[in-house]
This record gives C-alpha cells, sequence and structure tokens, in this order.
C-alpha cells in the first residue's frame, strides 16, 4: 500500500502527466466553448417548423419504401417515375434504418445533445486513449531510462511486485482521470443542450447506448495505458512504444492492407488491429468482402458484407494487450538493470 | 566478527547484440566484516559497480555465490533490505521534487517513518535546503541526497558507490566524517571509490579489483606492507662517494635527480652507520613507505593476463603492467 500511494504521488508529480491533463482540459475547453458559440436555444417556431420536415422526411422514407414495395410487387412499371429502387426493398424501410429523422437534424445552428453526445464521446475516448498510451509509455520508460525503478528497487528488491504497482497504479490513476473527465464532459455538453440548444430525446435506451460506448471507451483507454507501458518496459524507452505504433501503423495497418489487397486476401480487414478496435467501441463493424457474393446466383440478394462484433474483437484486444503484458514482466523479472 | 556481505566466485559477462561477450566479473571474492570501512577499488571499467549491482539484485550473476547480512543475496535480499543502505552511481532525482518531497516518497515506498527525513538530511548537511528543488542543488548536493536516502533506513550495511562524485574538498572531507561517524555507531561500510588518497584515510580495510578479479584484500596497513620496497630517501654532501660506499654494502642505490633511493635494506641505520663510519653525515633519511595509489597502479595491471590466477593477492608486478589503466577492453576474454 505504502509502494502505491508513493507511485501515486510519483505519477501525478510527472510534468508529462501535468502536461497531458492540461491538454485534455484545454481540448474540452475549445470544443464546449466552439460548441456553445455556435448553438443557440431555438425559439417555438424554430421547433415547430424543424419537426415539421421531420415528419415529412419521415412520410418522404416511408412513401418511397412504398414505392419500391409496388414496384416489386408489379404494380408500377419499372421507369414509370424514373427512380431506381434496390433489388431489396426492405433496405429502404423506415423501420430498419439505424434513425429516423428528428427535429434536431432540421435545427441548424443548434446543437442537440442527444444526437451529438455519441460522436462528442468517441472523440473524448480517442483523445484518453492517446493520453492512456503516451503517459503509460512515458511512466515506465522515463523511469527505467533515468535509474528510477533501479533506486526503487534498492528499496524494495522485488521486481514484479515493483512493476505490479506501478502498472497498477498507473491503470487506476488513467482510470480516474477518465471517468472524471468524460463524466465532466458529458455533464458539461448536456448543460450545453439544456441551456444553449436542445437536450433531445433522452430515453432510458439512449443512455444504455451512450452507458455501453463510455464502459467500451474505458476499457479501451486502460488497453492502451497498459500497451503503451508494456512495450515501454520491454523497450526500456518511451520511444520504443512509440516507434512500435508509429511502425505498426506504417508497416502493417498501410504496407500490409496494400499487400493483402495485391494478394487478393480474404478478409484483410480481420488481420488488421484497428478493425478490431471499432468494432470494440461501436458495438459491431461491417466490412465489405468482395468474394462473398462471388458465387451467388442473378436475382438472389447478396450484400457482401460481412460483421465484426465486440465480442472476438475485444478477445483479440485482451490476448495482444495480455501478452505484451506478459512479456513486459518475465523480460523485467531477469534483465541486468545496468 | 561475522560477516556482512560474503561474494565467492562471482562472475557475470554482458552479451552485445553483435555476439560479442564482455567480462565483467571474473570469478570475484569479496569478505566484509561487520564494523568495518571497507574501501573497493578498481579503475574504470574494473568491475566495481557490476559487482554491487549484482549483490544488490539488479543484475543477474552468471555463477557464484552472495549474501547480504547472512542472507543469500539476491534471492533473499528482501529479508533485509529494509538494513542496507545503498546508492549506486549517481541515482536521478525528479528535479522539479524538494530534497524532502524526494526522501519522503522514498521513505514511504520502504515503508519508513517520514521523521526519518529530517534526520538524515540532517546527516548530510542538507537540512537547511531541502525545501529547495532538487533541479537548482549542484552536483555535490545531488550525491549528498542520494547518501541521504541510502541513510533513510538506518540501516547496519551502507554500500555507496562513488560517493565523492562532484563533491568539492569540503564535502569530501564531510564525507569522509559522515562515514567514520557511522562506523563509530556501528554501521558497516563498503565504499567504492577510485580517490584513493580518501580510501586510504577513511578505511581500515580494502579490496582491489581489477579487470573483473580481486587483486588485493585486507586491512590497508597490511595491504600497503605487502608491498613495502625497503627503500629510504638519502640526501647527503657528497652522493657520487656516498653511492659507491652504499653499493660497496651491498646495498642497492639508485641516483635521483636530488637525492639517493637506497633499497635492500629493512634496517635505517645500516645507511647512516656505512656512510657515517666513512665521514659522510647523512642530511635526509626517509623511509619509502608506498601509498595506496602506488599500489593500486601496480596492481590493477596484473588483472589483464587471463592466465594468471584468479585471485591474485598481493601479486608480483608485471613487467610494465605498472600504471596500465588505459585499455580496459576485455571484450573476447574468456570467463
Amino acid at each position: 500500500m505504502n509502494l502505491v500511494r508513493a507511485e501515486v504521488e510519483r505519477l501525478s508529480a510527472r510534468r508529462f502527466v501535468q502536461l497531458m491533463v492540461v491538454l485534455l482540459v484545454l481540448a474540452f475547453g475549445v470544443t464546449a466553448a466552439t460548441t456553445l458559440a455556435g448553438s443557440h436555444k431555438p425559439n417555438a417556431d424554430e421547433v415547430a417548423s424543424a419537426r415539421a420536415k421531420a415528419v415529412e422526411a419521415r412520410r418522404g422514407m416511408e412513401s418511397t419504401h412504398q414505392a419500391c414495395l409496388d414496384r416489386q410487387n408489379g404494380l408500377t412499371q419499372p421507369d414509370e417515375r424514373g427512380d431506381w429502387y434496390p433489388a431489396d426493398c426492405s433496405e429502404l424501410d423506415p423501420l430498419r434504418a439505424e434513425r429516423l429523422p428528428v427535429a434536431a437534424d432540421f435545427l441548424p445552428g443548434v446543437f442537440s445533445f442527444a444526437k451529438e453526445a455519441r460522436p462528442l464521446l468517441y472523440f473524448l475516448i480517442a483523445f484518453l486513449v492517446l493520453f492512456g498510451f503516451l503517459v503509460g509509455a512515458s511512466y515506465i520508460g522515463a523511469d527505467l531510462n533515468s535509474g528510477g525503478v533501479v533506486n526503487l528497487l534498492l528499496w524494495r528488491p522485488r521486481r514484479l511486485t515493483v512493476l505490479g504497482a506501478k502498472l497498477g497504479t498507473l491503470l487506476g490513476g488513467v482510470l480516474v482521470v477518465s471517468v472524471l473527465a468524460s463524466l465532466f464532459y458529458l455533464a458539461t455538453f448536456w448543460v450545453i443542450g439544456q441551456t444553449a440548444g436542445l437536450a433531445g430525446r433522452l430515453s432510458g435506451d439512449f443512455w444504455r447506448s451512450l452507458g455501453a460506448v463510455h464502459g467500451r471507451g474505458l476499457v479501451l483507454v486502460l488497453l492502451a495505458t497498459a500497451v503503451g507501458f508494456a512495450i515501454a518496459a520491454l523497450g526500456r524507452h518511451t520511444s520504443a512504444a512509440l516507434g512500435a505504433v508509429a511502425a505498426y501503423a506504417v508497416v502493417w495497418e498501410l504496407g500490409g492492407r496494400l499487400v493483402l489487397e495485391i494478394v487478393d486476401a480474404r478478409r484483410p480487414d480481420l488481420l488488421m488491429l484497428s478493425s478490431h478496435i471499432g468494432a470494440w467501441l461501436t458495438g459491431e463493424a461491417r466490412f465489405w468482402d468482395s468474394q462473398l457474393c462471388a458465387g451467388s446466383r442473378p436475382g438472389v440478394t447478396c450484400e457482401g458484407f460481412y460483421s465484426l462484433t465486440w465480442g472476438p474483437a475485444l478477445l483479440v484486444l485482451l490476448l495482444i494487450t495480455g501478452g505484451l503484458t506478459a512479456a513486459a514482466f518475465a523480460v523485467f523479472r531477469r534483465r541486468d538493470l545496468v | 566478527m561475522s560477516a556482512v556481505i560474503e561474494i565467492e566466485g562471482l562472475r557475470k559477462s554482458f552479451r552485445s547484440l553483435r555476439g560479442g561477450k564482455r567480462v565483467a566479473v571474473d570469478g570475484f571474492d569479496l569478505l566484509v566484516e561487520e564494523g568495518q570501512i571497507h574501501g573497493f577499488l578498481g579503475p574504470n571499467g574494473s568491475g566495481k559497480t557490476t559487482t554491487l549491482r549484482a549483490l544488490l539484485g539488479l543484475v543477474r550473476a552468471d555463477g557464484g555465490r552472495m549474501s547480504v547480512l547472512g542472507e543469500p543475496s539476491p534471492e533473499l535480499l528482501p529479508r533485509v533490505a529494509g538494513q542496507v543502505g545503498a546508492i549506486v552511481e549517481s541515482p536521478q532525482f525528479f528535479g522539479n521534487f524538494t530534497g524532502y518531497r524526494t526522501l519522503r516518497l522514498l521513505a514511504r515506498a520502504g515503508g519508513v517513518p517520514v521523521s526519518r527525513v529530517d534526520e538524515a538530511l540532517d546527516l548530510v548537511g542538507l537540512r537547511d535546503r531541502g525545501d529547495e528543488r532538487v533541479k537548482g542543488y549542484s552536483l555535490g548536493m545531488k550525491q549528498r541526497l542520494a547518501v541521504a536516502s541510502a541513510l533513510l533506513k538506518d540501516p547496519r550495511l551502507l554500500i555507496l558507490d562513488e560517493p565523492a562524485n562532484g563533491l568539492d574538498p569540503a564535502g569530501i572531507r564531510e564525507m569522509r566524517d559522515l562515514m567514520r561517524s557511522l562506523a563509530a555507531s556501528g554501521v558497516t561500510v563498503l565504499v567504492s571509490s577510485h580517490i584513493l588518497g580518501e580510501i586510504q584515510l577513511i578505511c581500515d580495510h580494502v579490496t582491489i579489483i581489477s579487470r573483473g578479479r580481486r587483486v588485493a584484500t585486507g586491512r590497508v596497513d597490511e595491504v600497503l606492507a605487502g608491498h613495502d620496497r625497503h627503500e629510504f630517501l638519502v640526501r647527503v654532501a657528497e652522493p657520487e662517494r656516498a653511492v659507491e660506499l652504499l653499493r660497496a654494502a651491498g646495498l642497492m642505490v639508485v641516483v635521483d635527480a636530488e637525492a639517493l633511493v637506497v633499497g635492500g635494506v629493512t634496517d635505517s641505520t645500516v645507511i647512516s652507520r656505512v656512510l657515517g663510519e666513512q665521514g659522510l653525515w647523512v642530511g635526509e633519511l626517509t623511509p619509502l613507505r608506498p601509498d595506496l595509489e602506488s599500489v593500486f597502479l601496480e596492481l590493477t595491471g596484473a588483472g589483464e593476463h587471463p592466465s594468471l590466477p584468479r585471485q591474485v593477492d598481493h601479486a608480483t608486478p608485471l613487467p610494465g603492467a605498472e600504471g596500465d589503466l588505459i585499455d580496459l577492453d576485455v571484450r573476447g576474454v574468456d570467463a
């Protein structure tokens, strides 16, 4: 417990951590300020007009769907109206749409919390992932490089305990910062929506969905933190983590993807970490498979998409993080600290 | 007296990425007994720091046996870590922390009462500067802070690697007094250094390492006595005649620029008698005692010959070995 307390103090005293927190506050402040400046509370006429437009848009969707069904059932001729319809009319079914038009869609210059909360949260999570990764890498990288770890081991000559305390403290600290930052962030935008825009439709489903994204985002932040820590511990330097990520992005995500496409490999997205991160964060990611419809008969509907769901995506992310962390501990246990 | 540090046959080599091997410590032995101020000498790159790091569990030994305060190290080092204060080379501290906060952090990490911080700062003369940020400290002050961190635990054993680094003469003197007072209070001190005069002043025992091998160990006066060539500096009015007389008496004489160096005699009265009987009166007759520096320079050339035995205590100096401290690259030497 004493070791953890000391590590908390060391972590919070790091200039880099303080700088990242300042950047977090700045990014948050700029986003909130620009949102506030670009939004206004709509008057009754604007709201009524927007609602009418939303109703009209929904009706338009229904009529398009109906027209598609009419043509499919032979009630109208294909070129009668000059419109194009997909072979499967269910694609146009408003009931299957991801979301239906709402009044907020027709209120330019009005911030809607219900509409914007999710993308805002994604932005914050992206920042926190970067925050966690960099702080995790610099925390152990700088300590290994400067002799801080050696100094600590002279006091506590238990390597795994010391490294474990560092990682535990780091994860705990990043989690606390992330939870506080995200709650404060969402609360601020909720207040902006209430006072200078629209709150929107904040149903139970909305909060459940937002909570799920929030929870998955926090897990992603912790995984990124552990990966940054583990790579820097393996490479003894903060730059090792930065270099590894840059190399992975360039060599595999760009170069590897290109090569896989050239050799016409099947489902190359499954081999990309970015796909798994996206699938985990959004719950499901859909990718195009050019060979999926290769053998389908003409006239039979074939979408050509396949899904990567959050379960397998999380498994892959956990395996990579767990593997790197275990390797870092195994190497640190035997490493010569010179 | 019980052994506080025991090292037997310690071996450690480092491999480079290119496949080369550098032997850092090659079958080294060390015994430090309770209450000693034990000097650990060696040229740069001779294996001092590697030995201390291995003893403290910071590098893995390839072979050998070590114990600290009776516990095998590094396996059971955690049992006695609370009684061992150590600094290895110059530890780094957070520049934006004050000296006090730095020590408080370590005290917390080690489960030491925070009240010890002021005492430790006091011991190294930093009490008045404890509230200043470490980045404003001089090199010597940082070194004192490092020593203070080692003293925080109120240790039974203090291991100091080059504690005088960066200290000014006054600081070196304070460090010397500090070590003496610690030893007087029962703390065993192992201090590595290449400031030989300091070691001779402070330490009662010494071990000299060269190329990873022990080349001398024992009480400082015994090590020095072992290298006494029984020579005397003689000043006399007629040096040419004196040389003839002394050589005729069977003594070895070397003519120096201003005096004679006479060897092969243990009793100085022999010299004064030989010269006095012929009417030559001696102006100065001074025994030439070896100091630690001359012994060190003489011995640290011995380890570069792999064919020599592992322990070469009181070794006969090799021709041309004196003062040869330059080429320390031992890559390719087999363990």
